[in-house]
């Protein structure tokens, strides 16, 4: 079964992944700031059987654990993967997930809700995203009285949340706006249409690969398909003004440009140390070089797979390790020259 | 001066942050002023929903301050039977203790609701099963009642096919009725 992030997506120069997010808590229990560490158990407990009940209904495959049992790299590996946010790991409550085979359908308990079910598909493809999460809801539903209000829908933890629970976002790779300067100004607008734009995992927007994540802010008085459409007109915009800027670099400095995907394959494949931060700057020179097509590789290949198995923790869970972080960036090169196809 | 983050480069950017109602200013250079406002604020694990959360509770502050006649007095007024959480702990922590907050808090948090969300009524999913309480209502009234809401309901719509169907019924149900009488 294919993971949603070696799946080829539509869009897929310029989104990544769509991402649908949905928070519910149940009637019975306090929220999560008020919730005693023996309710916390119980309810991981509780939901954690919720994934039994999905696997009967969709005939897939799905795995639960209790999170705070694991290890930190364990955590650290499936934070970078997306399939658990930075919150879940910083609690010290315990805390649970369940999740589906494919990795595209991941419930977290306990974290700022008491449940709160994601979804994530390669490409732009919100309707899917939704429509699984959507799903997943129903069903678990089924086992749990929600907490609901008339007026104000689902109640959340934060009044933030209120409403639909529904955060939907799109990954980016914004590279040719960010090489000009444009996405800070891009995020004041965007602000203005209730749209976050931020980093993928939250650092300095420098080193992430050019990476980036688009949601909406408000999630009461529309409905959920009313968010998503909103949400796609403005991506639709974003998407185009990249595209933009990308062939103005292809006409305006492409032999400039030519040269830098070239040596940054160059240095990817004979490097002896790369640290994450270098690597995923010349990775994202390398993403853009194969979709402007200036670059081919001899098999097909999805360069944002090797962007997220070179994250520090991913790289230790594959040698089932700790190793130091100068031992990290040999072990680092050395996994990207193996991976890295040929070009023709 | 030097910049107050990196302590190398001349502060050229005084940054100004509110949060909890607390001012908090930093002199700081080109450089991590681009960093330090834009995506990354502070510590990777303080994403943007969090940065949302305190802007909340600075708004809720804000009106709690312009309600009140005397601060401690009202403060002591609003403290959730569900959970305990009192209103100076909301303010601080930008979340809910329960679900019976909601009500407690209801006063104070219409406004400011309001005011982040552009609205403050629901109109997306419901669970499956949850029924308003208009529809309650409407469940429990006599057939030829409920049948003349969903025409009314019908014609609003201007879903006309559906409209004839619920008029023959309700001839029918009246057709009866005069029999039986």
């Amino acid at each position: 079964m294919l993971k949603w992030y070696k799946e080829a997506g539509n869009n897929s120069d310029v989104i990544i992944s769509s991402r649908v997010r949905l928070a519910r808590n149940l009637k019975a229990y306090p929220f999560s700031a008020k919730l005693s560490e023996n309710q916390a158990k119980e309810m991981v407990t509780k939901v954690k059987d919720a994934g039994l009940h999905l696997q009967e209904k969709e005939e897939k495959k799905y795995y639960s654990c209790n999170v705070d049992m694991l290890s930190d790299t364990e955590k650290t590996a499936m934070m970078e993967r997306h399939i658990i946010s930075p919150l879940l790991i910083a609690k010290e409550q315990s805390t649970g997930l369940i999740l589906s085979e494919d990795e595209k359908i991941s419930i977290m308990i306990n974290e700022e809700d008491h449940i709160r079910i994601q979804s994530i598909v390669g490409g732009m493809n919100m309707t899917e995203a939704f429509y699984l999460a959507n799903t997943a809801d129903d069903i678990t539903s089924e086992l749990f009285d929600y907490a609901f209000h008339e007026k104000y829908g689902y109640l959340t933890s934060c009044p933030t949340n209120l409403g639909t629970g529904l955060r939907a976002s799109y990954m980016m790779f914004l590279p040719a706006l960010t090489v000009a300067g444009k996405v800070i100004k891009l995020a004041e607008e965007l602000g203005q249409y209730g749209i976050a734009l931020r980093g993928t995992y939250g650092e300095a927007s420098k080193s992430l690969g050019s990476l980036y994540q688009i949601s909406n802010q408000k999630t009461l008085g529309s409905t959920e398909k009313e968010i998503m459409d909103s949400l796609n007109r403005i991506v639709e915009q974003v998407m185009k003004q990249e595209r933009r800027q990308r062939e103005y670099i292809l006409t305006n400095g492409y032999d400039e440009f030519e040269d830098k995907v070239y040596r940054s394959y160059g240095v990817l494949k004979y490097a002896k140390q790369l640290s994450s931060g270098d690597a995923m700057t010349l990775l994202a020179q390398l993403k853009l070089g194969a979709d402007l097509a200036l670059l081919k590789f001899k098999d097909n290949y999805n360069i944002h797979e090797l962007m997220m198995e070179i994250q520090p923790a991913n790289l230790q869970c594959q040698l089932d390790k700790n190793i130091g972080s100068v031992q990290r960036d040999k072990y680092r090169a050395d996994y990207i020259r193996k991976k890295l196809p040929d070009i023709q | 001066m030097l910049c107050d983050k990196c302590k190398k480069n001349e502060a050229k950017i005084y940054y100004t942050e509110i949060i909890n109602g607390e001012k908090k200013e930093q002199h700081l250079c080109e450089d991590c002023a681009m960093e330090y406002s834009s995506f990354q604020m502070g510590t990777p694990f303080m994403n943007q929903e969090i940065t949302l959360g305190n802007l909340l509770s600075t708004i809720l502050g804000n009106y709690y301050k312009e309600n009140s006649h005397s601060g401690e007095h009202a403060e002591k007024e609003l403290h959730c039977k569900g959970c305990g959480m009192t209103y100076s702990e909301f303010l601080k922590e930008g979340r809910f203790g329960c679900v019976k907050c909601y009500d407690t808090f209801k006063k104070v948090l219409e406004k400011s609701i309001k005011s982040i969300q552009g609205s403050d009524t629901h109109t997306g999913k419901k669970p499956k099963g949850f029924e308003t309480k208009t529809e309650k209502l409407v469940k429990e009234l006599p057939e030829l009642d409920k049948l003349a809401i969903k025409l009314q309901d019908a014609i609003e719509k201007e879903e006309f096919e559906e409209a004839v169907k619920i008029r023959d019924r309700i001839r029918e149900l009246k057709k009866e009725e005069m029999n039986n009488a």
